[in-house]
């Protein structure tokens, strides 16, 4: 507790690399969530300790995939009601996952718990610029309340870039 | 896209003679005129006997072949060699034919025959359920029966299955999946459990010693109005559908709707909310049907409710911050049956009171049945951690059923061994 300020957690976590699963690193992280105010978002400092697996060639082929894309990619229900998401989709999910971690951020406080539910609908927007666009809906499910709410999202991603919300 | 024409004709095929056991399909993008060339290469070499799904068109387009299994490792090596990336997209064809076999004959409108060849690893709509049940106790009679408690508001049969070697009113065990309907891997969990049952009973095995002395109630689909709607129009659909006056919004939460610190702070009085409580205690026939049920039989000994996600074991209570009188013992068997439960994939799962693991949640089912005076009363909340939520993938089915059977065993066998 810190008065007049808010309340501070310092974490040590360990992350697991889904797509490599047994990989494991571990992180420090400060969060300070603000007293009272609703509107603002939590400050996170976060240290990874190590280093996370190279993805530049994967990335590269997934750019490379789209750019070439005749037409503007367009799916929905990623997952599907059974869970499955088409190979081809996977990165367009996982992008997902990453968006909804900044709009997770910007919404949580002590008493939320959010994690993407479903990527309802995405379009792909083409760009005279080097990034790809990715209009997403995103349904967050919130555990405490139990609401699933729609986020309109849209995502700018490049390979060396990263991803921008 | 390409792939299901592909493997439809794969199919017709390996019904057959064809086997593509062992057969990998690998992406290759080049990159530079030397990979492309290095990829015509190996097309020239009739004798790996490679099928290009996507033949080799220009720089930065896929090219995808088919590997027999003889030729995987040579062709790797190859790729390897020249410094041509790869990724593998199918591991194992075979598998996948086999899969999409099963799909095809799932959507052709077939229903299982018998529960032996019913699909354990897919999801399945209430009439293919409903069906299962019907033919579990046909093959089973002498130990299945099926009950009709009441009906929901959508007036549809709320089915319990009654698994007895005989006696009269013998203590018993109640499990219920699918409360909350979009909560799909828990009633493709009761579709297995059921199965289960009678097949221990059947080796004279697991369970089996316990349906000596108890019966064990299964209500596999405990909401099915809400069920149905998660098939038809929203898949992410938790409550009832039912309607009450006075508002425009749909559904009732059947785990905020029990008369146990009813309408207090844990729920919601807002009927548009997930966690709507209801007007009155009970007033959903889903809650309601087995009420009358539990109190009519008043010699259940153990009550297990099943959601899911998040992988936690729950007890009483969630309406209060008050231990439950029992809170000792519930602990420490909610331990042992965690331990069974990771032994067999390495799940983890957390375990306590519900007020104190997850949040305050009044009106809750276990705790109205704890406070009935079923003291083995507890939640499951089953895969995952919220990586796939409730759109848990088919495939985790069956290992998520295996493992949770473990877990119910333990808290089984203590109810039988410390009656009360």
């Amino acid at each position: 507790d810190i008065d007049d300020v808010g309340h501070k957690y310092y974490l040590e976590l360990e992350l697991e690399d889904v797509l490599d699963k047994g990989r494991t690193v571990s992180c420090t992280a400060e969060v300070l969530y603000h007293l009272g105010s609703k509107s603002s978002a939590p400050d996170v400092q976060a240290t990874v300790q190590g280093e996370l697996r190279s993805t530049q060639e994967a990335d590269q082929e997934f750019y490379n995939r789209i750019r070439s894309l005749e037409k503007e990619l367009v799916a929905e229900n990623i997952p599907d009601s059974h869970g499955n998401v088409p190979p081809e989709l996977e990165p367009i999910h996982l992008l997902a996952w990453a968006a909804s971690g900044y709009v997770i951020w910007q919404n949580s406080t002590e008493n939320t718990k959010f994690h993407l539910a479903q990527v309802k609908h995405v379009k792909q927007v083409k760009r005279t610029d080097e990034d790809l666009q990715f209009d997403y809906v995103l349904l967050l499910h919130e555990m405490v309340s139990q609401e699933v709410a729609p986020w309109e999202v849209t995502v700018l991603w490049h390979p060396q870039r990263g991803a921008r919300v | 896209m390409r792939l299901p024409v592909l493997l439809a004709a794969l199919v017709a095929v390996a019904t057959c003679t064809e086997t593509f056991v062992g057969h990998q399909v690998l992406r290759v993008v080049p990159k530079s005129d030397e990979d492309l060339q290095k990829v015509q290469e190996l097309q020239a070499l009739e004798h790996l006997q490679l099928d290009f799904w996507l033949a080799p068109r220009g720089l930065g387009v896929p090219v995808d072949i088919r590997v027999p299994f003889p030729s995987v490792q040579p062709v790797k090596a190859h790729l390897e060699a020249a410094g041509v990336s790869y990724s593998i997209m199918i591991e194992d064809l075979q598998a996948l034919v086999d899969e999409e076999q099963m799909e095809m004959l799932r959507s052709s409108r077939q229903l299982p025959l018998d529960t032996n060849t019913f699909n354990y690893a897919s999801y399945h709509s209430l009439d293919e359920i409903y069906t299962f049940m019907d033919l579990l106790v046909a093959e089973n009679p002498n130990l299945v029966s099926k009950l009709e408690i009441g009906r929901s508001t959508e007036n549809r049969p709320l089915y319990v299955l009654k698994f007895s070697t005989g006696g009269t009113n013998r203590p018993a065990i109640w499990i219920d999946t699918g409360i909350h309907s979009r909560e799909w891997v828990t009633q493709a969990s009761g579709v297995w459990f059921a199965k289960k049952i009678v097949q221990d009973h059947a080796n004279n095995e697991g369970v089996a010693s316990i349906l000596e002395t108890m019966d064990i109630f299964l209500e596999i689909v405990t909401n099915p109005d809400g069920f149905a709607f998660t098939h038809t129009k929203n898949r992410l659909w938790r409550k009832t559908r039912s309607k009450h006056s006075g508002s425009i919004c749909v559904g009732v939460d059947p785990n905020r709707n029990w008369d146990a610190g009813f309408g207090e702070a844990g729920a919601s009085a807002n009927p548009c909310t997930e966690t709507y409580h209801g007007p009155y205690p009970n007033s959903e026939p889903e809650v309601k049907s087995i009420v009358d049920f539990v109190k009519s039989h008043g010699n259940i000994k153990a009550f297990i409710s099943i959601h899911s996600y998040s992988q936690l074991l729950l007890y009483p209570y969630g309406y209060k911050t008050a231990p439950a009188p029992d809170q000792q013992e519930l602990h420490e068997l909610s331990a042992k049956a965690v331990a069974a439960l990771s032994s067999l994939y390495g799940t983890k799962y957390t375990y306590g009171s519900i007020i104190t693991t997850i949040y305050r949640a009044s009106g809750g089912t276990i705790d109205w049945t704890y406070d009935q005076g079923i003291k083995y009363s507890f939640t499951f909340e089953l895969r995952d951690t919220g990586r796939y939520g409730f759109l848990l993938p088919a495939k985790q089915i069956i290992p998520t059923a295996e493992e949770t059977w473990l877990g119910l065993k333990v808290i089984m066998e203590h109810a039988r061994d410390n009656m009360y």
